[in-house]
């Protein structure tokens, strides 16, 4: 069956004086999780905040739920809650006059689904927002975008500076909301492991540009670390998809992207002994995309 | 569905402005109090000053807090993004931050000018010739505030708007000062009547077509906004 789509984007881009987001494409149907990955300043927060319409790219089309963004962000934006981690809410205020003032502008706003979240997330909506830690602000932010019942989630970091106890709320109250099957869920992290644990969807972001854009487990599964003996001082072949080398005496241990079954004889063949082949974490896929954009980026710094 | 949301941005800045707007008019009330208690017990040199004094400062700073609150502390303070992920354009952002600062600072300058008007001419404290001069000097102050408003939206910066303040009263001091010398104005202060020549009535209406001027302007440079964030 042929899912709408959540979002498309099309090469968009967007500069800045330090930093420029090039030629970006993003897509995936509704229904997915889709997982931004990359360093801080890769672009990620840029991204999400074109998809917002928060920022109007340079070129490029952005269509969110069908809705072109930002032309028709009033009609997208009322099926897409948003949390940042650099949002706030009103400090003299309490969680529910926040609660009130969504209310009243989303008639889908649930109050037993707000009051269950209440519960859940202990918090006490007579609190003001300045007397909130700042676990309980990204909760209060987060019922206010889930209990809207939106068709699209869009999170921005959202478990940053969490402890494991609240992350792990955060993380289960974005698992429930996604038991409407055609809800859609588009977040950042650079914490690798809440991506793997919750994305169907995997985009690599650096330097302002889409390394790869993935479904998870094909993201996961095309990369593996081959460990080597190299007893005589041999080159290692000429492949495009060697994403990191690490030598320790004759042991190395090879990253390669895009794997086949046939990279294990290219590097016996050019007089490498494989002794084993191991599928890596995302995280470890996340250091060695890391790695590897910053030892290319450095020629062209230096030209 | 596809209703503005403008009607609830303006009642949540009204609800969040409540305390400032009451603890304001209490003082400007408290301030009329002590200007009618003053009346005729100090000279009339004094009673202008205080006059000044007592009703501009209270409703002036008033204007100034509320659009620190309810626009330039809305980008410091990061609430706006959590404004502009809800279903609401630049324009629409725009139009309500003018629906909450225009109505509260120019009712409540409509209130003091009216007072003012009332201890300077009703009371007959100044000759009813100084009436068209008295009614620029409150268009002025009128117009100073709607610069202060226009570029702290356009802005949305705290250096930049505090700038615009100390800009805003340098000119309307000087202004004022440069109109009151004119000849077809400062020849009829000294009459005995009311008299709206045509240099009077020319920078009445020059004055609220700035005002509407930079209301339009920043309409219009605000739609042009590709960020907004």
């Amino acid at each position: 069956m042929h899912l709408p789509m959540a979002i498309e984007c099309r090469g968009i881009s967007k500069s800045y004086p330090h930093f420029q987001l090039r030629d970006v494409d993003l897509s995936f149907e509704q229904g997915t999780v889709m997982g931004l990955v990359g360093p801080n300043g890769a672009g990620k927060s840029t991204i999400l905040r074109i998809v917002m319409g928060l920022l109007g790219p340079e070129s490029g089309s952005v269509k969110v739920l069908g809705y072109s963004m930002p032309d028709e962000q009033i009609a997208a934006k009322r099926n897409i809650g948003f949390v940042a981690e650099d949002m706030r809410l009103y400090e003299s205020e309490t969680i529910a006059f926040h609660m009130d003032f969504i209310k009243s502008i989303f008639d889908t706003w649930d109050d037993d689904y707000a009051s269950l979240l209440l519960r859940r997330f202990d918090l006490n909506k007579n609190q003001k927002v300045k007397g909130l830690s700042h676990g309980q602000r990204v909760k209060a932010t987060l019922l206010l975008a889930l209990a809207r019942r939106p068709s699209l989630l869009v999170f921005d970091e959202p478990t940053t500076g969490l402890d494991p106890a609240v992350r792990r709320e955060v993380l289960d109250e974005m698992m429930n909301a996604l038991e409407d099957e055609t809800r859609s869920i588009l977040f950042s992290s650079h914490n690798t492991l809440d991506v793997e644990q919750i994305s169907d969807y995997i985009t690599f972001v650096h330097g302002g540009r889409v390394l790869d854009s993935r479904n998870k487990e094909e993201f996961i599964d095309g990369w593996r670390r081959l460990r080597l003996t190299n007893a005589n001082g041999a080159a290692l072949p000429k492949l495009l998809n060697i994403k990191g080398v690490q030598q320790s005496g004759r042991l190395w241990a090879v990253i390669v992207n895009d794997y086949d079954d046939d990279v294990p004889a290219q590097f016996s063949g050019a007089g490498l002994e494989v002794n084993a082949v191991e599928r890596l974490t995302l995280e470890e896929i996340f250091l060695a995309n890391v790695n590897f954009a910053k030892a290319n980026a450095q020629p062209e710094l230096a030209s | 569905m596809s209703a503005s949301i403008v009607p609830q941005l303006v009642k949540k800045d009204f609800r969040l402005m409540s305390r400032t707007i009451a603890m304001f008019s209490l003082i400007s009330l408290v301030c009329i109090g002590i200007l009618a208690a003053l009346f005729g017990h100090v000279p009339t040199w004094m009673l202008l000053n205080l006059g000044f004094l007592l009703l501009v400062s209270p409703v002036g700073t008033c204007g100034i807090v509320i659009l620190m609150k309810t626009n330039v502390f809305e980008k410091e303070k990061s609430t706006q993004p959590f404004i502009m992920s809800l279903p609401v354009t630049v324009r629409e952002f725009t139009r309500a931050k003018l629906l909450v600062n225009l109505p509260l600072f120019g009712g409540l300058w409509l209130v003091i000018s009216a007072v003012g008007f009332y201890f300077a001419f009703g009371l007959g404290l100044f000759p009813l010739s100084t009436v068209p001069f008295a009614a620029m000097i409150f268009l002025g102050g009128f117009v100073a505030y709607t610069v202060i408003l226009c570029i702290s939206l356009v802005f949305q910066s705290l250096g930049i708007t505090v700038l615009s303040i100390a800009i805003a009263e340098m000119a309307t001091s000087a202004y004022l000062s440069t109109i009151a010398y004119l000849d077809p104005i400062a020849h009829h202060v000294a009459g005995a009547q009311v008299v709206w020549n045509s240099a009077a009535i020319t920078i009445a209406a020059a004055q609220v077509a700035v005002a509407l001027f930079l209301i339009v302007a920043t309409v219009f440079i605000q739609n042009m906004k590709r960020d907004f964030i």
